[in-house]
């Protein structure tokens, strides 16, 4: 199992919650980008060990912000460098604020059989307050438009803990995407990352978040209401019917290799040992690097088994399944229980994680204090 | 220069902080060409970074300058840096043994301050002739003729011809030097007696090892002489002597009336002790100097690594430091809060922060530091006494028949507007007002008896702010009195926590354990069960706070770019983790123990 990543760092404006990679576009920037994107993969395609690769997700940013020739282009380029296997899934981020029928047919053609739309609240007054650039009504058009264009998989992106959101608002937006029906739903939890413009009001004092526990309250009432619609919880913001989980990011969790390429992309695979790279962050020396016929590889590190262990705990402790025992075996040769004896029996007697035969995996209370229940498994 | 002690002038100056006292000294060091003007940094003289940031003078130092007097003749200046706070008065009374005048410098705007006052009645005791000079003439608030009859009704010196000076714009500071020549004595003592030298300081120098700060009294000492100090009779090879330019320069021979240093082979300072007297152990002095009176440090606290490994680090230090400071006294304690660590004792509460900054600083170590005590005298049911300078080590309520606290006369002087707001303060830290008296119509010096347990902790903090920093004090012990204390003492889910006891008046209890509870729950970080945090005196609980339980610590997102990012956090969390202490269950930062300290 591998998977492909694409980044895409445009975006019509940025959200005031977002640190991700990406920045409003200006139409020849994006023209050159794409051009060296297609150089990348191409010089990837090249370079890496061929392998077929089960999923190819393209992330952002806003990946629909690219016209229907670009994404055309785009999954013709991938098709020439790659092995994607036929039955692979590959998904598009889109903003429902981009789309359109004609989008939506192109992006079929290309393959992409999954789409991930932003909604993140059904009420106006928040979607404005955290600078999202759609309307729920366009949201709802998004989706229908998506359907119709036969796409059969879509996520839609939620969020909890926004500012002057409260629970019955949460419930509420809940309800009307379940009712839709799509295949997946992710819930995050508001991070206020340093930097965003929201973290910066809310310094201010100018906006204010939800208290904890209320937070706290959304959460707890906001997994049972999708428990109850249908959607299993596969991941700490994941959430499923069942076979649609979504299967790019179980790698990430498996601490499975990936490849990702274009602006700022992390990479990790196996060569020569366990190996993460992170492309460069900056537009003009990513340009210059491909330019050189060089991959634009900005810091790259070899992770140490032990470390390497940890990862996969850190990682797939965040599935409900928690992590195989086999294949942790299979990778390193040991048990896990075996390596960590002490953690894996505290954890157990403080009722956050359990030890089935094929698993290691979190309770619920655990899950919630995954960050706490990690550091057992950090050595002094 | 030839030697010649007529024309050896040895003085000190004293001022209050701020007075610019460093900056006279910059300002004669350059008038002399002691220092190239491009070689000088601000406040030559405060050679250690702490002393530079906090604009004060620690150590005394010293610094040899020749200057040339109108008459044409060149004269040898020994220039003797003394500190100008309340806690390092100590200092200055061994500094003022090695001089015949000093300096009073005086800030034209503020007038004097209390522990002016009390430096120059030391130099008073001493016999040391006073040289008044009015600084800060630049600035437009200053009064010099106000400040000039100041000193003379307060002091009793005459002031009419003091140098009315700008240290800063170098304005006039010639006539200082002068007036030096003029008023100060050349030293007595005879440079062919058997050698006399007063230890007035000592430092441990990384490349010369310890090295004794001295006054020739009289007599010679030079490189190659076998010495003897007076008071230990142990006997070490000189090894090389010098002066102060203000780098340590050797020089062939210091004579009797000189300043300057002695490299002996002397492995640690203290067998030199502060105040000894060295002597040719070949032809031997009579008798020794009179030396100092050792002073006992007043305020003391607990002193742990953060990190219990680092306490063989913090063993070394505290021996490092003490070969600079002979007034800082430790020895080794434990907690059950924090493990191994030390009790060290200060001359007060700056001198604590001091050392403890150095500690952190000069030898890079994370500390944590208990609350500050003074020494209680506790007479138990059966007669027994006790001196306690640890709560933890105070024994049970029922066995103490009475206890006394050690009670100080402060001085201090203010501006007549803040009468009022000083006076609260000083009712509210259990004061006893002794008396009032005019300086002048504007500026008044209030005596009160206030117990030292509430002067350590926000004493000066408080008069500063509420005299806006016009008010400045001083104090000196007086007597120990009989009063009712009670330990407090803090439990965290249970668990008694001694690194956070402390012995307070019965009456300051309540107010005391609710503010501590308060801020122990804004410092301790959520733990995964719910934490009460009690104050007590005995089993009785007096105030009551919660910690509530930490539910969610999980993350939102981790996808592939998180990776690195998120191992970071753990790995910083785990760090955070080992540097908290464990009291029972609960862990606590070590900061905690010191945010505590700071609670109005």
């Amino acid at each position: 199992m591998a998977g492909l990543y694409i980044h895409i760092p445009f975006c019509v404006r940025k959200c005031a919650y977002c640190d991700f990679l990406s920045f409003p576009q200006a139409e020849a920037q994006r023209e050159l980008y794409l051009s060296a994107l297609g150089e990348e993969i191409r010089l990837a395609g090249r370079l890496f060990p061929a392998q077929g690769y089960e999923t190819v997700f393209v992330g952002g940013g806003t990946p629909s912000i690219l016209e229907p020739g670009e994404v055309r282009t785009l999954f013709q380029t991938l098709r020439q460098s790659f092995s994607i296997l036929p039955d692979a899934e590959i998904t598009l981020e889109c903003n429902p604020g981009t789309l359109s029928q004609e989008k939506l047919e192109e992006y079929r053609a290309s393959g992409v059989n999954r789409l991930s739309l932003g909604l993140q609240s059904a009420e106006e007054k928040l979607l404005q307050e955290i600078g999202r650039i759609h309307s729920f009504p366009q949201f709802l058009d998004s989706f229908r438009m998506a359907r119709q264009a036969g796409f059969g998989n879509v996520n839609v992106d939620i969020m909890y803990g926004l500012p002057g959101q409260d629970k019955a608002q949460f419930l509420s937006t809940i309800e009307q995407v379940a009712a839709l029906g799509p295949e997946h739903i992710s819930a995050y939890c508001l991070i206020l990352e340093e930097g965003t413009p929201l973290h910066e009001r809310v310094g201010r004092g100018e906006t204010r978040l939800p208290h904890e526990d209320a937070i706290w309250d959304m959460e707890q009432e906001g997994r049972a209401a999708l428990a109850a619609l249908g959607y299993a919880r596969y991941e700490i913001s994941n959430y499923a019917k069942k076979g649609f989980a979504c299967r790019h990011n179980m790698n990430y969790w498996e601490n499975g290799p990936y490849l990702g390429l274009g602006l700022g992309a992390h990479s990790a695979m196996r060569l020569g040992g366990w190996r993460r790279w992170e492309n460069t962050r900056e537009l003009e020396s990513y340009f210059q690097a491909i330019k050189a016929g060089r991959l634009p590889i900005q810091h790259q590190e070899r992770i140490e088994e032990k470390e390497e262990m940890f990862e996969c705990l850190m990682l797939g402790l965040r599935m409900l399944k928690g992590v195989d025992r086999a294949a942790f075996q299979a990778r390193f040769g040991r048990d896990l229980c075996a390596v960590y004896p002490e953690a894996v029996e505290a954890l157990c007697a403080i009722g956050w994680a359990e030890v089935q035969p094929d698993a290691f995996m979190l309770t619920e209370a655990g899950l919630d204090m995954e960050n706490s229940a990690l550091l057992y498994f950090l050595e002094d | 220069m030839a030697y010649d002690r007529e024309r050896i002038r040895n003085f000190c100056i004293i001022a209050h902080i701020d007075h610019g006292k460093s900056t006279l000294a910059d300002r004669m060091m350059e008038l002399t060409d002691t220092v190239a003007l491009r070689d000088m940094e601000d406040q030559l003289l405060d050679t250690m970074d702490i002393e530079r940031e906090r604009g004060i003078t620690i150590k005394a130092t010293a610094v040899r300058m020749f200057y040339t007097h109108t008459d044409g003749r060149r004269y040898m200046f020994n220039l003797i840096d003394t500190p100008g706070h309340v806690d390092f008065t100590y200092e200055v009374s061994r500094a003022l043994a090695a001089c015949e005048g000093a300096v009073l410098v005086v800030d034209a705007t503020q007038g004097i301050e209390a522990q002016t006052l009390a430096n120059v009645y030391l130099a008073l005791d001493n016999d040391l002739e006073i040289v008044p000079v009015i600084n800060k003439i630049d600035l437009p608030s200053a009064r010099p003729e106000f400040v000039i009859k100041e000193i003379e009704d307060v002091i009793g010196l005459p002031a009419e011809d003091a140098p009315c000076i700008s240290a800063k714009n170098g304005t006039n500071v010639e006539a200082v030097l002068a007036k030096i020549v003029e008023a100060v004595p050349s030293p007595r003592g005879d440079e062919n007696a058997p050698l006399q030298a007063l230890i007035f300081d000592s430092i441990y120098d990384n490349y010369k090892g310890a090295l004794s700060y001295v006054r020739v009294k009289n007599g010679q000492v030079k490189a190659g002489m076998r010495i003897r100090s007076m008071a230990t009779g142990k006997e070490f090879d000189v090894t090389e002597v010098g002066i102060f330019s203000p780098a340590l320069k050797p020089t062939d021979c210091l004579r009797a009336g000189e300043v300057g240093y002695i490299s002996a082979s002397i492995k640690s300072v203290a067998e030199t002790k502060v105040g000894d007297t060295l002597t040719d152990a070949a032809n031997p002095a009579q008798e020794a100097l009179p030396g100092y009176k050792h002073v006992q440090p007043m305020v003391f606290c607990g002193i742990y690594p953060a990190d219990g490994a680092d306490y063989e680090n913090l063993k070394d230090a505290l021996d490092k430091l003490v070969l600079n400071d002979a007034s800082l006294s430790y020895e080794p304690e434990t907690s059950l809060a924090l493990g191994f660590g030390f009790r060290c004792g200060f001359l007060g509460l700056l001198h604590m922060e001091i050392i403890q900054e150095r500690l952190e600083r000069e030898f890079d170590l994370d500390l944590v530091t208990t609350a500050p005590s003074v020494i209680y005298k506790v007479v138990k049911l059966d007669g027994t006494q006790l001196t306690i300078d640890n709560p933890s080590n105070l024994p049970p309520a029922a066995e103490i028949s009475y206890m006394e606290e050690p009670i100080v006369e402060a001085h201090i002087m203010t501006p007549s507007d803040y009468v009022g707001a000083i006076m609260e303060l000083c009712q509210e830290k259990r004061g006893v007002f002794i008396d009032m008296t005019y300086m002048e119509e504007t500026r008044v010096n209030i005596k009160y008896e206030l117990p030292l347990n509430e002067i350590i902790y926000d004493f000066f903090d408080q008069l500063k702010s509420r005299s806006r920093g016009y008010a400045s004090f001083d104090y000196e012990f007086k007597e120990y009195r009989r009063s009712e204390l009670v330990k407090l003492d803090f439990l965290l889910n249970g668990d008694i926590c001694d690194a956070l006891s402390t012995i307070v008046h019965k009456d300051r209890a309540y107010a005391k354990g609710r503010a501590v509870a308060e801020k122990l729950k804004e410092v301790i970080p959520r733990q995964q069960f719910e934490v009460p945090i009690q104050a007590a005196i005995g089993s009785k609980v007096i105030a009551r706070e919660t910690v509530r339980a930490l539910r969610k610590d999980v993350l939102a997102k981790c996808y592939g770019g998180d990776i690195t990012r998120k191992k970071k956090l753990l790995e910083k969390q785990k760090e955070g983790k080992k540097r908290m202490r464990q009291i029972g269950t609960v862990s606590v930062p070590s900061e905690a123990f010191m945010s505590v300290l700071r609670i109005n």
